[in-house]
């Protein structure tokens, strides 16, 4: 057995989900009719075939001692300085996140088929369940930053179009909408940081590892202390979008309007760890830059620390999962910011299965109080009494509002950032309004009497 | 900018504003916290109206639908549920001995038959304007129109525009009649008017208040009324929502939204001096420049545009008891008051932000016209133009035109709606009646006397375990009897952490019973086994949410839950098996029994109202009422099954909805229990001989719960069964096995997910991977087949395939001449089963105007309910998944009583009667002594002539639902008669 013949379960991995994505995308856009039982088995099909892939290529890494897999898979387009190659690399950051990534969107798509049963998107739900999945796993895989970015984008459009699953309500096109809008603005940084790497050190690729920087490879790094600072900077930036870190987490809690599994699947195991994996991949130069490093424990300390309070005082399941999520995904910031690497790993995996769990058994949760009460033999011991202690009395109230209306990040954010756009935006709006009409003579919408003067005229 | 006048006193607010909420808040969705679910009218507000005005009145309240879609009755009459012959029938009825005059040459009759079998769709707004623009649609014959009647009317055309191509005929007609209909069509009338300020900032400014207003209340109320989910509450709850809010948004600085600009200002100021709840009130209308005499509307519309937290603030205030945990001094003044508040300062937001002048709410009038629905109304009259009979020269008489386009405007798509509604109803009643009467007309064969007999709730999920238990063994009687079994109780099990009523909610209990272990120390060790995982379950549940503990646990065991993970996704069943035998398989519960003997005197425990034990008469008395309605009496068997039933599922907020509606929405389990050690007692049965009912000595009662949602079955105390009874007693566990197998299996031809073939032997299996399933949205259907209730004698209904659609209430009007035994049972039974009949038909009809919509993204809220995904309004009424097989009809009950015995009744229970009278059920007298039937209609009972005599027979139950997934009418089933050829 040599390197190469890895190659096939590595390709596998990306092939399949997007296999499956296009194996439910045409019949959809041709207009076809697929019953349930066809989405069904091609999506769990493809996902086992890919898990089995996963396992295959990880034991085939540890039978030829292999700690790196590099399998090139051409170029899409190049001009004299630059080159946008396909390449996927598995070493020991990514096959783990690998397998975890297509193990889960497998449960939750055997999960679904009962709990989508009849639903008129069943169909949306399972394509952009696909369409997530690989996504994840270009992301996860990708040699470059370049092609990270590519997966990155088709990961943060499956979650918006999911939270908008219901889209005969208002709310969850407006929260699908509003994630959509954090995850773009934070796309911003990614796109930075491949553009200064490229600018830097000419190449986005991931490297070999080199010697005592750790176990995998990360984006080479340029030698000037400020461009690498810079650009993990930026890709600190690129990651609070996704895991929902400080002060862009609001979406998180807003983003639970979708189906159960599919909040279970993104905000509690893949998605919302998307960030903390870009960062790894980004630890060997984050090493060389410990002002980004430092910049990264702080932004995850302080949403761990924000996140526990708020989520102390939600009183809905989903929300109070959701800020236990951002809590998690905080300390986890922090252990890649101090370097602990592979505790992070373990806890990535660990809080995933741990998280998606609970979301998934939410809807329970009545059932299960009633069952604990009668175990407990009295009602649930109080909570919150330590912190009760803790605090001041006097700060109580403070406290407890901060943590009611979330930080009021919200406010800032919509009425103070967000609020120059948009009056730029409604006022562009008039203008464009005030023009058209002036060009089309049109002051008003059509109404009964102009759709008369309009058969009239004929 | 609004002005405030808060010192321009009105004359006590405190009484106005009570008077207001008074009559608004019965419009409030009147649902418990969900583990008290109680199936109830969600229009009960309405019932001194008929149901027809009543739905429709309601419907322009809340903005909801009255009846089901005009497209769904389009399909009913399609695949044959509303036959032509209904539909003719109901126009007849309708139009009574004088129709009234011809329209256009067409007789009126025809005009309405002719609306509703030609349904078609017209297009509203802006998809109107678009095909009138964009499509041939007013120069073309419509597509619908028949090709006899296009010949006609081409002809016509021929006959007026001389000899053309068709082409062009067509066009020159339809345009011509197009514009008559247009010329003659009068303007669009005003907009109601709508006095709420939000709704005219909204109208006028296109900004929505409430988009700011309402996730401030919705945290606030959540965090309230919240019963355990938050690790950290709200302190000092006792208060009231009102202080708790005006004391958080009262501190200095607060929040930095632009809209809240002075709110905590003003916070200080009430809270300073003291304001009240409805002086606030008073001084948010008159910021909000309301005239009083709109107060009544503005604060209704104020409470409805949150009416799920509104009416869960009402509901703890007016039901504490009900609240899972804690009641906290809930007052629907209060939450009005914060909410008002708060409108305040959205709405001087709103007119500050988008009018720079100071403008005041008064002077906002629309921007927005109301939509062109005269169009609506002339393609309606064009189309219909063409599809009716009527003589296309009509309407060159421009008098005749507007004849038509009234008449179109007269029968609009409310009135067709309700007719179709009575079609659709009529063709059920008519093979109900119809089935019923051809089945007594059949030969059936006299049985021998029974060896058990067993009593089930009137729930129509009972009808089809006893029809197969009657298949299965002939020598077994089944009847129906409230779920309670007039064991009207508290009741505390063994693990429960206080007592529960069980028993109708219409009733509170007097009287407590207590489950105990036999063996004091078992019971010892067993609560502290149980305390240890529970504390241990609870510790990891917390913990797993906080920062430094929650860290700890994921980093650290967090692998372990991929077992659990991947055993839910893929293993349901198995893994819920194991999972319980983790949490209590070491331990399992000592054997138990009731203490149902009160030997004392009449002392109340702790203080508390509630009686321990029942005394010897008082359960004679419970156990003679039940025996002699019943008529069980005189022909007691050996033995005598009491089963009360309840339901437990996972991924089911609304499980305590598929509970026994009898018990209050409990598990009516111990209630069999308490009734079997009742008819068991030797001094009951001294006492019942007494008054002379003498059962058999050697006679037994077991009680017994039976799952509805897995199908199992366990029995209580069956160690004290006595020799003689034994045999009697494994006939009826084996033949209650069997039943129980084709119970489960008749359910899963429902399911989509079941196989169509499904193997009787498996049936159980499957139903119990549906039930403990976390993916599993219908773990059962509860009581969405509900359509009717046939109140009398099983011996005449016994055989007949019913699919476990009526209420079976057994009742011998033999032994009850006075009536007065039916008036009982049916002051108990109409409103119960009309409760549950109508909030289904509501849930259905307008899934999320009165259900709670699809339940896959529900989130459940401080154990008290749900909302649509992330911070929505409390969502009331039941879920899309749990009522989409239902058919929406009002409850067809059958009474074997004469009609004078039910007129009797009616007129001397003013309730029964509102019920009846105004139609919120439909009553069917049956008579006692033969087949003929009274069916009940404007006021007074009418015969009933069938219209067939035909019914399918069959050996049993299997052979005739097998394959069949939809809703099947009734079969005569001969193997509940050992199989006598009928």
């Amino acid at each position: 057995m040599n390197v190469a013949s890895l190659n096939p379960p590595l390709l596998a991995l990306i092939v399949l989900p997007a296999a499956a994505f296009f194996a439910l995308a045409i019949p959809a856009w041709l207009g076809r009719r697929v019953d349930e039982r066809a989405i069904n088995a091609i999506v769990g099909a493809a996902f086992a075939a890919s898990a089995l892939a996963a396992v295959a290529l990880i034991s085939g890494m540890l039978a030829i001692g292999a700690d790196r897999v590099v399998l090139p898979l051409g170029t899409w387009f190049e001009t004299d300085s630059y080159r946008f190659t396909w390449t996927l690399v598995a070493d020991h950051l990514s096959v783990p996140f690998a397998l975890l990534s297509t193990v889960l969107v497998g449960l939750v798509g055997a999960f679904s088929r009962r709990y989508m049963h009849l639903e008129r998107g069943y169909r949306r739900f399972y394509l952009l369940l696909a369409l997530f999945g690989a996504g994840v796993e270009v992301v996860v895989l990708a040699g470059t930053l370049d092609m990270l970015f590519f997966g990155w984008e088709i990961v943060g459009l499956a979650s918006a179009l999911l939270i908008a699953f219901f889209n005969e309500r208002v709310n969850p096109v407006e929260h699908g909408l509003r994630a959509f809008v954090t995850y773009r603005i934070c796309d911003v940084g990614l796109l930075a940081a491949a553009v200064s790497l490229h600018h830097a050190v000419g190449s986005s690729d991931i490297a070999a590892p080199s010697p005592g920087s750790g176990d995998w490879g990360g984006f080479s790094c340029p030698n000037d202390p400020i461009q690498a600072t810079a650009i993990g900077l930026l890709l600190l930036w690129a990651s609070i979008g996704k895991s929902a870190q400080l002060p862009f987490g609001g979406w998180l809690p807003r983003a639970m309007e979708g189906p159960t599994p599919s909040s279970a699947i993104f905000y509690g195991a893949i998605s919302i760890h998307l960030g903390a994996y870009l960062l790894l991949r980004a630890a060997p130069l984050l090493e060389q830059a410990p002002i980004a490093a430092a910049a990264v424990c702080t932004i995850g300390a302080l949403t761990a620390l924000h996140a526990t309070f708020v989520g102390r005082v939600q009183s809905d399941i989903k929300s109070a999962l959701a800020y236990a999520s951002m809590t998690q995904v905080g300390l986890i910031f922090v252990e890649i910011g101090l370097g602990f690497r592979y505790l992070a790993i373990v806890h990535i995996v660990g809080h995933a299965a741990v998280r998606s769990l609970q979301i998934l058994r939410s809807p329970s949760l009545l059932h299960d109080h009633h069952h604990l009460e009668q175990a407990m033999g009295q009602q649930l011991p109080k909570t919150g009494g330590h912190l009760e202690r803790l605090v001041p009395a006097a700060m109580q109230p403070w406290l407890y509002r901060h943590a009611l209306e979330r930080g009021y990040f919200d406010a800032a954010l919509l009425d103070f950032a967000a609020r120059g756009f948009v009056r730029l935006f409604l006022a562009l709006d008039r203008y464009d309004r005030a023009w058209s009409d002036l060009l089309t003579s049109a002051p008003r919408p059509p109404r009964l009497r102009q759709i008369r003067d309009a058969q009239e005229s004929q | 900018m609004l002005t405030v006048r808060s010192d321009e006193s009105v004359e006590s607010p405190e009484r106005v504003i009570a008077g207001i909420l008074e009559g608004v808040r019965h419009l409030l969705p009147e649902q418990a916290p969900l583990h008290a679910f109680v199936h109830h009218n969600p229009l009960h507000a309405f019932e001194h109206l008929p149901f027809e005005r009543a739905v429709v009145e309601a419907a322009s309240i809340f903005g909801t639908e009255p009846f089901q879609s005009e497209q769904a009755f389009a399909h009913s009459l399609e695949i044959g549920r509303i036959r032509e012959s209904d539909v003719e029938s109901v126009v007849d009825d309708d139009l009574g001995p004088e129709p009234g005059p011809a329209i256009c040459g067409l007789q009126r009759r025809e005009f309405i038959l002719g609306r509703l079998l030609h349904p078609f769709e017209v297009p509203i707004g802006a998809t109107l304007l678009w095909q009138l623009v964009e499509t041939p649609a007013q120069r073309a014959i419509h597509p619908l129109v028949h090709s006899a009647r296009r010949r006609t009317l081409l002809h016509h055309a021929e006959a007026r525009y001389g000899s053309l191509s068709q082409s062009t005929l067509e066009t020159l007609l339809m345009t011509e009649l197009w514009q008559r209909m247009k010329e003659v069509a009068s303007p669009v009338e005003e907009q109601p008017h709508r006095p709420r300020p939000r709704d005219r900032i909204r109208d006028a400014l296109g900004i929505d208040p409430d988009t700011w207003v309402h996730p401030l209340l919705i945290r606030l109320c959540a965090a309230f009324l919240d019963q355990g989910v938050a690790y950290w509450t709200m302190a000092r709850r006792e208060e009231g929502i009102l202080r708790a809010f005006r004391r958080l948004y009262g501190l200095p600085v607060g929040p930095p939204d632009r809209w809240m600009n002075g709110l905590a200002g003003e916070c200080r100021r009430q809270q300073r001096e003291a304001w009240t709840a409805e002086s606030t009130i008073v001084w948010a209308l008159v910021a909000l420049e309301v005239p009083p005499k709109d107060w009544p509307i503005v604060i209704r519309d104020t409470l409805l545009s949150l009416r799920g937290w509104a009416g869960m603030m009402s509901q703890f205030e007016q039901h504490p008891q009900r609240a899972p945990v804690v009641a906290h001094p809930a007052r629907l003044a209060d939450y009005l008051a914060v909410q008002m508040t708060l409108d305040v300062f959205a709405s001087r937001h709103a007119l500050c932000s988008a009018t720079s002048e100071q403008g005041s709410l008064l002077e906002l009038r629309p921007q927005t016209t109301p939509p062109p629905r005269d169009l609506e109304l002339v393609y309606e009259a064009f189309v219909a133009a063409q599809l009716l009979p009527v003589e296309p020269a009509a309407f060159e008489d421009s008098a005749h035109a507007r004849s038509w386009l009234t008449a179109i405007a007269e029968f609009d798509g409310l009135a067709r709606r309700r007719l179709l509604h009575r079609a659709y109803e009529r063709s059920y009643r008519v093979r109900v009646l119809d089935g019923m009467q051809a089945h007594e007309r059949l030969d059936r064969r006299q049985l021998p006397s029974p060896e058990f007999q067993a009593v089930f709730c009137i729930d129509e999920r009972s009808e089809s375990l006893r029809r197969h238990l009657e298949e299965i063994c002939t020598v077994a009687e089944t009847f129906g009897y409230a779920g309670f079994f007039g064991v009207a109780m508290a009741y505390q099990g063994l693990d429960d952490i206080h007592p529960r009523p069980l028993c109708p909610v219409a009733l509170s209990p007097r009287h407590q019973i207590v489950e105990r272990a036999i063996e004091k120390e078992e019971e010892s060790s067993y609560r502290n086994l149980r305390r240890r995982h529970g504390t241990l379950r609870h510790a990891l549940g917390v913990g797993s949410k906080s920062l430094a503990r929650g860290g700890i646990l994921t980093a650290v065991t967090g692998l372990m839950s991929v077992v659990p993970l991947i055993g839910r996704c893929l293993f349901p069943a198995l893994t819920e098996r194991w999972s319980q035998r983790l949490d209590q398989g070491a331990v399992t519960g000592p054997a138990t029994r009731l203490e149902i003997e009160r030997s004392g005197p009449l002392t109340c425990e702790d203080g508390g109202d509630l009686l321990r034990g029942y005394t010897v008469l008082e359960m004679a008395g419970i156990v003679e009422t039940a025996l002699l309605t019943m008529g069980i009496a005189g022909a007691c068997a050996p033995l005598v099954l009491i089963v009360g039933h309840g339901s437990s599922s996972l991924n089911n907020p609304h499980e305590a909805a598929h509970d026994c509606g009898a018990t209050g929405g409990g598990r009516g389990g111990p209630n069999a229990r308490a009734f079997a050690a009742m008819g068991n007692h030797p001094g009951v049965r001294h006492a019942l001989a007494g008054r002379g009912i003498n059962l058999p000595k050697n006679s037994w009662f077991v009680g017994a719960y039976h799952n509805t949602c897995d199908d199992s079955v366990r029995y209580y105390d069956d160690d004290l069964v006595p020799a003689a009874a034994r045999e009697h007693f494994e006939l009826a566990v084996r033949s209650m096995r069997a039943a129980c197998a084709l119970d489960a299996h008749e359910r899963c031809r429902r399911f989509g997910t079941s196989p169509r073939d499904l193997d009787i032997g498996k049936a159980i299996a499957h139903v119990k991977a549906h039930s403990t399933d976390l993916a599993q949205p219908r773990p059962e259907y509860g009581h969405a087949t509900n359509a009717s209730c046939i109140v009398g004698r099983r011996s005449r209904t016994r055989g007949l395939f019913l699919d476990r659609r009526p209420f079976l209430v057994s009742y011998d009007p033999t032994t009850d001449p006075s009536g007065e035994g039916l008036a009982t049972l049916l002051l108990s039974v109409g409103p119960v089963g009309a409760g549950i009949n109508l909030e289904y038909y509501f849930s259905f009809v307008d899934p999320v105007g009165y259900g709670c919509g699809t339940k896959l993204p529900h989130n459940i809220v401080g154990l008290i309910g749900v909302m649509d995904g992330h911070a929505s309004d409390l969502r009331t009424g039941l879920p899309w998944q749990m009522v989409e097989i239902h058919e929406p009809m009002r409850l067809l009950m059958i009474v074997e009583a004469a009609a004078d015995t039910l007129e009797r009744i009616l007129e001397a229970h003013e309730g029964l009667d509102q019920l009846v009278r105004n139609e919120w059920i439909q009553l069917v007298s049956w008579s006692p002594d033969s087949p003929a039937m009274h069916v009940f209609a404007n006021g007074a009972f009418i015969p009933y002539v069938p219209e067939s005599t035909a019914i399918p027979i069959l050996d049993r139950s299997p052979a005739f639902y097998s394959g069949h997934h939809e809703h099947l009418g009734l079969a005569h089933l001969t193997a509940a008669f050992g199989g006598a050829p009928a």
